[in-house]
């Protein structure tokens, strides 16, 4: 008897709804706003979790590159008239360099000193873009022009999904290789892997290079779509929304950090009356999520899912090896 | 270049070094903690902020409590609530049970960092909140310096009475936990688990327990700078993240687990703070660029000189 494959199926029916979704919510325009949002967390939050669950450098400078990918297009376009799609992809060039140096400079900073660079190198950048307000419009923000020539969100979903889709195939593609092997090695031991012949200064820096150039591309568009960004973006208590999204999705996983944010930004959405308090709850599960399940609560699911079908292929193989048996004989 | 303001210079470095003090005692908060637990607290800014508020609404609450009681029940406050974390969240740290534990160290103290911070706004607002001057000064005129309720003049710079309080206090504070570190049966137990768990477990001193009361004690210290300084600044939630930047700033000055390091660190930072505000041309841009000041000393020291400037090797 031939089982069905759940993984397929679900993967199958959360495509359909995802692509469906824009005629499903044709009447609550809102709603595929907080979806496309939703999108944008999810490529933030599953970028951090390749940066600092697999990589183990727990950056808190993810929101700064995004900044990095959203300003620079804005003020590229201010200044030099770029248009929106030069400017994303000069920008997410320019994310990817500044990922380059911080991840240089971070060569010889681990753990908590690390985190501690991270949080400075983001605070003088907010401050920076606060301050220069002749430049960058300070505090008020900085206007952007619309990325697509239309007035409907439905084209911005389809691209932010693809965005999401096109930067997780990219990154498991990646944590499936050689490289993924290698960022998992420096995290488990440095020096051990150092020792079996790992490229550490390498790999380390690639880890903030591909993570910083995620983060930029997803701010461009993003900030293109909204129309505005401000320096307000980079406070730490955005920082830690991505962070949270990420533990409790499951930290070492990119598709459970993925679907953490996109469950997270619905229910802070849906839970909108509670006010301040949905963020209390949210602090509490997260500490909660980090003492009692590490690896996060969607992650343990998908596992699940994943070996029962394994166990299952296992079990068939078995069944149709002793029914060839027993043809034989 | 020239007319750079000699006398505001001054204020602004007298400024800076009377709130040092105060950042160098949070900074012996994450210290003592650091030392202990190997932990760098991430909420220690919301140690500093609930301490500030503790003593805001007992001042409120019972009025004609001397402020120097509020200060040490702020602490009390915050010592608990650090406490009864550490129990619950770090425990399995200190019994060495948690795979990464640097990992679960940042994670968890930034998570209770955010549910704190939340938990103060939803529970009072974000309308900000002062005290009264805890201490009125007695007016004097002693040659060059002049005092009034509000203010100690020295020649042309005034010191604000509150903010000179506030460091009183601080250095009184830090006294205290030299003593109590240096001196007494509780201090030798801290530094013995902070040297060597397993040979203190040895000669009889609970590590874990050691270990809850460095993180009180810790957080302890943040609640109680943050009680001494809430009639300076206008209080909200969001006040400790600067604060606790400070502190961090001031510990990597000084090298982690050096107390004399953290002092001079919160004066260091003070004085440059003050100086880069004041050399600025442009007053708005300088005001606004505060806090990156410190931050940027930080991130070079931080590269250059990864232990501290007084760190020991490792």
């Amino acid at each position: 008897m031939k089982h069905v494959d759940w993984r397929w199926v679900l993967t199958g029916s959360a495509l359909a709804l995802a692509v469906s979704a824009p005629f499903l919510l044709s009447g609550y325009p809102y709603w595929l706003h907080v979806a496309i949002v939703a999108y944008f967390y999810a490529i933030l939050a599953s970028s951090w979790s390749l940066l600092a669950g697999h990589a183990g450098q727990f950056s808190f400078a993810h929101m700064a590159f995004m900044a990095i990918g959203a300003y620079g297009s804005g003020l590229m376009g201010k200044y030099w008239g770029t248009s929106p799609l030069t400017g994303i992809v000069l920008s997410t060039v320019l994310a990817g360099l500044v990922g380059l140096i911080i991840g240089v400079l971070c060569l010889r900073l681990k753990g908590a000193y690390l985190a501690l660079f991270t949080i400075a190198f983001s605070e003088v950048l907010r401050l920076t873009l606060n301050a220069e307000l002749d430049i960058t419009g300070g505090p008020n923000g900085l206007d952007l022009p619309p990325l697509l020539a239309t007035t409907s969100r439905v084209p911005y979903y389809y691209l932010m999904l693809t965005l999401l889709l096109v930067s997780l195939g990219f990154m498991y593609w990646l944590a499936g290789s050689r490289f993924g092997l290698f960022f998992r090695s420096i995290r488990e031991d440095e020096e051990a892997a150092a020792a079996m012949g790992v490229h550490i200064v390498r790999y380390k820096v690639l880890a903030f290079v591909i993570t910083a150039m995620i983060a930029g591309l997803a701010g461009g568009v993003e900030a293109h779509y909204i129309g505005l960004i401000t320096p307000n973006i980079l406070i730490l208590g955005q920082m830690s929304i991505v962070i949270a999204m990420a533990v409790i999705g499951g930290i070492e996983s990119l598709l459970g950090a993925a679907i953490g944010a996109i469950l997270i930004q619905f229910s802070l959405e849906l839970l909108r009356e509670l006010g301040n308090w949905r963020l209390v709850a949210f602090g509490l599960l997260l500490m909660l999520t980090l003492r009692f399940a590490r690896n996060g609560l969607i992650y343990p699911l998908i596992e699940r899912l994943v070996l029962y079908q394994a166990r299952r292929a296992v079990i068939e193989g078995r069944e149709q090896k002793a029914k060839q048996a027993g043809e034989g004989a | 270049m020239v007319d750079i303001n000699l006398s505001f210079l001054l204020r602004l470095i007298a400024d800076g070094l009377l709130i040092g003090f105060i950042y160098a005692l949070m900074a012996m908060g994450l210290t003592l903690i650091f030392s202990v637990l190997r932990v760098v607290s991430f909420a220690h800014g919301e140690h500093y902020m609930i301490g500030g508020y503790a003593a805001y609404y007992l001042l409120e609450a019972f009025t004609g409590l001397h402020p120097l009681l509020a200060i040490l029940l702020a602490g009390t406050v915050t010592f608990t609530i650090g406490a009864i974390f550490e129990r619950i969240f770090l425990r399995p740290l200190a019994e060495e049970k948690v795979e990464r534990p640097g990992e679960y160290a940042i994670l968890v103290t930034f998570g209770l960092g955010f549910f704190l911070q939340y938990l103060t706004l939803a529970l009072i607002g974000p309308h900000p909140k002062k005290t009264a001057r805890y201490f009125d000064l007695p007016a004097f005129e002693l040659g060059p310096i002049t005092a009034t309720a509000a203010t100690l003049k020295l020649g042309t710079i005034p010191l604000s009475a509150t903010r000179l309080t506030a460091a009183v206090i601080a250095v009184l504070l830090m006294f205290v936990m030299l003593y109590v570190i240096h001196r007494t049966w509780l201090g030798r137990g801290l530094r013995a688990v902070s040297q060597d768990k397993q040979a203190a477990a040895v000669v009889g001193i609970n590590p874990l327990r050691m270990s809850t009361l460095a993180f009180g004690m810790g957080t302890m210290l943040a609640g109680m700078s943050g009680a001494a300084l809430v009639p300076a600044f206008a209080w909200v939630p969001a006040v400790g993240a600067p604060a606790a930047v400070k502190s961090y700033v001031i510990i990597v000055l000084g090298g982690m687990g050096s107390i004399p390091g953290a002092m001079l660190g919160g004066l260091i930072i003070g004085v440059v703070e003050a100086l880069g505000t004041g050399l600025l041309p442009d007053p708005n841009r300088a005001f606004a660029y505060r806090d990156a000041y410190g931050m940027l000393i930080f991130a070079l020291v931080l590269l250059l000189r990864p232990r501290g400037l007084f760190g020991r090797q490792e």
